[in-house]
């Protein structure tokens, strides 16, 4: 089991270096780069959204970011803020059959990474928003 | 994110390399806007090549609406074409292919813009 954990401040700043956190996680536990892409997504959309809506009204929001690998590659990404409590799972799914001067991406982000990712839970833990992603990667790096 | 631009057969092509999150998102609309205003003006279409385009999130994917949409108003012949197996998942998911021309390369996105040989 590998995991690892970082913990920044609710700013669009410290997306890249959360990016890099992940990828520096993925390379160490060998993972395969092929199937960074779902948590690079979830990574940037749930911390955008506490970033742009979730901080709204409050200072010095923090998000933390654990992730973990076990032996049977099942990833598993929780993301925890202290910003407004929202349960994302419960906004409303985008229309993606709309007309193109009918589209927005609101709710766009998070349809996208429910759908990538095999597991999304949602918990209000000790008044905290906290999210728990999951996949399971396919193959290995050495057999790429 | 970078954008190199070259213009040709009266096609406008910019062609997005790296990664469009939403850092990048708010310079390549700009840069978009800018092209299709261009174009409209000299009759051009434009196309988007997204061959090394590695990487697109929500704020990516409404800059590729913005575009379509400023396009269709000005009646520039759009499309995108080449994408990448990540970025093909995030149009396939959003439904986005329903509402921009998404081709398999620029020989048929040429095609589709009434460039074709």
């Amino acid at each position: 089991m590998k995991t690892a954990r970082t913990d920044v401040g609710a700013d669009a700043a410290a997306l890249a270096p959360l990016q890099s956190f992940l990828c520096q996680f993925w390379s160490d536990a060998d993972l395969p780069d092929a199937d960074r892409f779902p948590f690079e997504l979830a990574l940037e959309e749930v911390f955008m959204n506490v970033v742009m809506h979730g901080s709204t009204g409050l200072h010095d929001v923090r998000v933390a970011v654990t992730l973990s690998a076990d032996e049977d590659r099942q990833v598993e990404m929780v993301i925890r803020d202290g910003g407004n409590l929202f349960n994302p799972l419960q906004a409303p799914v985008p229309d993606t059959d709309a007309p193109i001067e009918a589209r927005s991406v609101g709710g766009l982000g998070i349809h996208l990474v429910i759908t990538l990712m095999d597991d999304v839970r949602y918990s209000a833990d000790g008044g905290q928003n906290c999210l728990t992603l999951r996949k399971r990667v396919a193959a290995d790096n050495r057999g790429a | 994110m970078n954008v190199t631009h070259d213009t040709a057969q009266k096609t406008t092509t910019l062609h997005a390399i790296g990664r469009l999150d939403f850092e990048a998102a708010g310079g390549f609309q700009k840069d978009l806007e800018a092209s299709v205003s261009a174009a409209a003006a000299d009759g051009n279409a434009v196309l988007i090549d997204c061959s090394a385009l590695e990487y697109v999130s929500s704020a990516g994917l409404r800059v590729f609406l913005v575009g379509a949409r400023a396009a269709k108003a000005a009646n520039v012949p759009f499309a995108v074409y080449a994408l990448t197996a990540s970025v093909k998942e995030v149009f396939d998911v959003s439904g986005f292919g329903r509402i921009i021309d998404v081709l398999f390369d620029r020989a048929g996105a040429l095609e589709k813009v009434g460039r074709g040989a």
